[in-house]
């Protein structure tokens, strides 16, 4: 927050007094997470390269596309990061620009799923992550997502809320497991309410999970790889499941906002972003796993990210459009079954 | 003190204009949201509101859940209240003070710390195991327990301090005198103490309720989703669906529904003065 207000009062001084000067200003849209270690690593490198100023807005998704939507007519953010899902959502509200990825030198050295995630040539995948259960591994054996719902776990397990990045997937491979998996993921949630007062809560953040694994509270409890490094520092068994539905996740992507008027810039600063170098620093300090196959890092950092081409070629992501068309009717049949 | 009226009311201009700009405005335009659609002024959000189930049972969990901590509060604030006043001033000083200082306390670490107290592993089933009373730990976090433990700890102290200044400033023989004319305990609190204190009792009672309506942070931790109550259901609308305008209908009948307690609770206070 400080940054943005030390870069925003930066920027109205330079807009004043030395607007003839014609410094460069890129305005970025990121999520608000781990922004001191982006500033060091991403920011401010890259703003010493281009000599340009780098303005970053911070916040949810959700309320940064709403803004993104009110600022249609005239842009202010150049480039976002999103998630898949919102990357689709922001094409079909005509929010963004097919991405020129001729410009980016650093495209090919990009798994493959990371190079057009929705198919439709608008976004490029820079981080994604995998999604499984983490449990006591003295108390219960998971090789299942329907070891969720069972008997062994009553009592003992917190799932994710509908409404949090990790419910979705979560239900998805759930339906996976009863082999009814529909896009509409009935199935999955009609199971998750009949089984409702086994679960000990709907978590929405799940740096809450870590205290109630300490507390004994819950056994297991479906996470995003990016929050396993909590876990692994608790004085318990504590295991990372491989079920045999496979695992899920989720991808975040970068996207070009139309009519931006620093596209050239905007390109410049997503390649710099996708180099092994950049890619490689991320990885190295756990902020995001890397999309740049390139990137090597060692087994111990390797561990607490979603790292390989193995493990990449693996995750069951849901696809953006099933996301996008089914989420209201997901939030719906969530709260006439669960959560009531 | 003042030359004219004009002066005086040029004097609170500049705080008047101040709270119009940036309370008074936002929230009329907040609220105002509630009441439109494409065609004009509409009560279409509200009766859409009310007619979902869950809404309707997050509208009566948060009521239920209100009143219940205001009259436990009272009846606790009372008998605390009671002793506090008619201790020892150096003795009274320092009961006050213990009364105040959960107040000085961040309400994030109070809910925090139930957290582990409510727990599998903490006291309260460890004393509940050991006295033999359940053999399996009793689960109470996410629950209306849960929530309804934290808001009472939370809110108990300005009940305590509304009723304590009641108590003071009633007159000091009226209980002795009831005494005297043969009333009991029961007839002393219910016709002399809780008519010459109902003052005290609406101001500490509409403290409580509007808090437990207005809690964010208790019932989000303690209750989490599997507990909503408005003002956790409120923030859910913003922040995941960006619907700015269910979140308006929510504040609206928050509002409404502190005013209503507290017009409930001065009612309350008249009618039993007048018998």
């Amino acid at each position: 927050m400080k940054n943005i207000m030390l870069a925003s009062s930066a920027l109205l001084l330079i807009g004043t007094t030395a607007a003839s000067a014609q410094e460069k200003t890129l305005t970025i849209s990121v999520y608000g997470f781990a922004q001191d270690a982006f500033k060091e690593l991403v920011y401010d490198p890259f703003e010493a390269k281009c000599g340009c100023n780098l303005v970053v807005e911070t916040g949810n998704s959700v309320e940064r596309l709403a803004k993104m939507e009110a600022n249609k007519a005239n842009p202010v953010v150049d480039m976002a990061v999103v998630s898949m899902a919102d990357a689709l959502s922001a094409t079909r509200s005509g929010l963004i620009e097919k991405i020129d990825t001729s410009k980016l030198s650093n495209f090919d050295k990009l798994y493959d799923i990371a190079k057009d995630p929705n198919g439709d040539g608008m976004s490029v995948g820079y981080t994604f992550y995998a999604t499984s259960i983490v449990y006591r591994s003295d108390k219960v054996e998971i090789t299942s997502w329907a070891d969720l719902l069972g008997d062994k776990l009553a009592g003992h397990v917190a799932l994710p809320n509908v409404t949090t990045n990790q419910g979705p997937p979560t239900l998805y491979m759930i339906g996976e497991a009863l082999g009814q998996n529909t896009p509409d993921l009935k199935a999955a949630i009609a199971a998750v309410g009949e089984k409702k007062d086994d679960i000990v809560t709907f978590y929405v953040k799940s740096s809450q999970l870590v205290q109630l694994m300490q507390q004994e509270e819950i056994w297991a409890a479906p996470i995003g790889r990016f929050s396993w490094e909590g876990f692994t520092k608790m004085d318990l068994p504590i295991k990372w499941a491989t079920p045999k539905e496979g695992q899920t996740g989720g991808m975040n992507v970068m996207v070009l906002a139309k009519d931006s008027k620093n596209q050239d810039l905007a390109l410049q600063f997503m390649d710099f972003w996708l180099s092994t170098e950049i890619q490689t620093a991320l990885a190295e300090k756990l902020v995001d796993s890397p999309a740049n196959k390139e990137v090597k890092v060692s087994p111990e950092i390797a561990e607490n990210l979603t790292y390989g081409e193995e493990t990449v070629r693996n995750l069951k992501l849901i696809p953006s459009a099933v996301a996008l068309d089914n989420r209201e009717a997901w939030l719906s049949e969530w709260n006439a079954k669960v959560g009531q | 003190m003042f030359h004219s009226r004009a002066e005086a009311l040029a004097l609170a201009l500049p705080a008047a204009v101040f709270a119009a700009v940036v309370f008074l405005a936002p929230v009329v335009i907040l609220l105002a949201e509630g009441f439109r659609n494409a065609e004009g002024w509409s009560v279409a959000a509200y009766t859409g509101f009310l007619s979902d189930p869950l809404n309707r049972t997050v509208f009566l969990r948060t009521l239920r859940l209100g009143a219940t901590v205001t009259v436990v509060a009272a009846v606790i604030g009372y008998a605390a209240a009671f002793a506090i006043v008619n201790l020892p001033p150096t003795a009274k000083g320092r009961m006050i003070g213990l009364v105040v200082l959960p107040l000085m306390i961040s309400p994030v670490a109070r809910t925090y710390a139930w957290i582990v107290i409510l727990g599998r592993t903490g006291i309260v089933n460890q004393a509940l195991t050991s006295v033999g009373l359940t053999d399996e730990p009793i689960r109470f976090l996410f629950t209306e327990t849960a929530v309804f433990v934290g808001l009472l700890q939370l809110f108990l102290p300005l009940m305590i301090l509304a009723l304590i200044s009641a108590l003071e400033n009633m007159p000091k023989d009226a209980i002795p005198a009831a005494r005297v004319l043969g009333a009991n305990w029961f007839q002393v609190f219910w016709k002399v103490i809780l008519p010459l204190t109902k003052e005290g009792l609406v101001i500490g009672g509409t403290l409580v309720f509007t808090g437990s309506l207005t809690a964010y942070i208790t019932p989000a931790i303690l209750g989490g989703s599997k507990v909503l109550m408005l003002e956790t259901l409120l923030f859910q609308r913003v922040t995941v669906a960006n619907d700015f305008v269910s979140a308006s209908v929510i504040a609206f009948i928050l509002i409404v529904m502190s005013f209503a307690a507290n017009l409930l609770l001065k009612r309350l206070a008249t009618a039993r003065s007048k018998r």
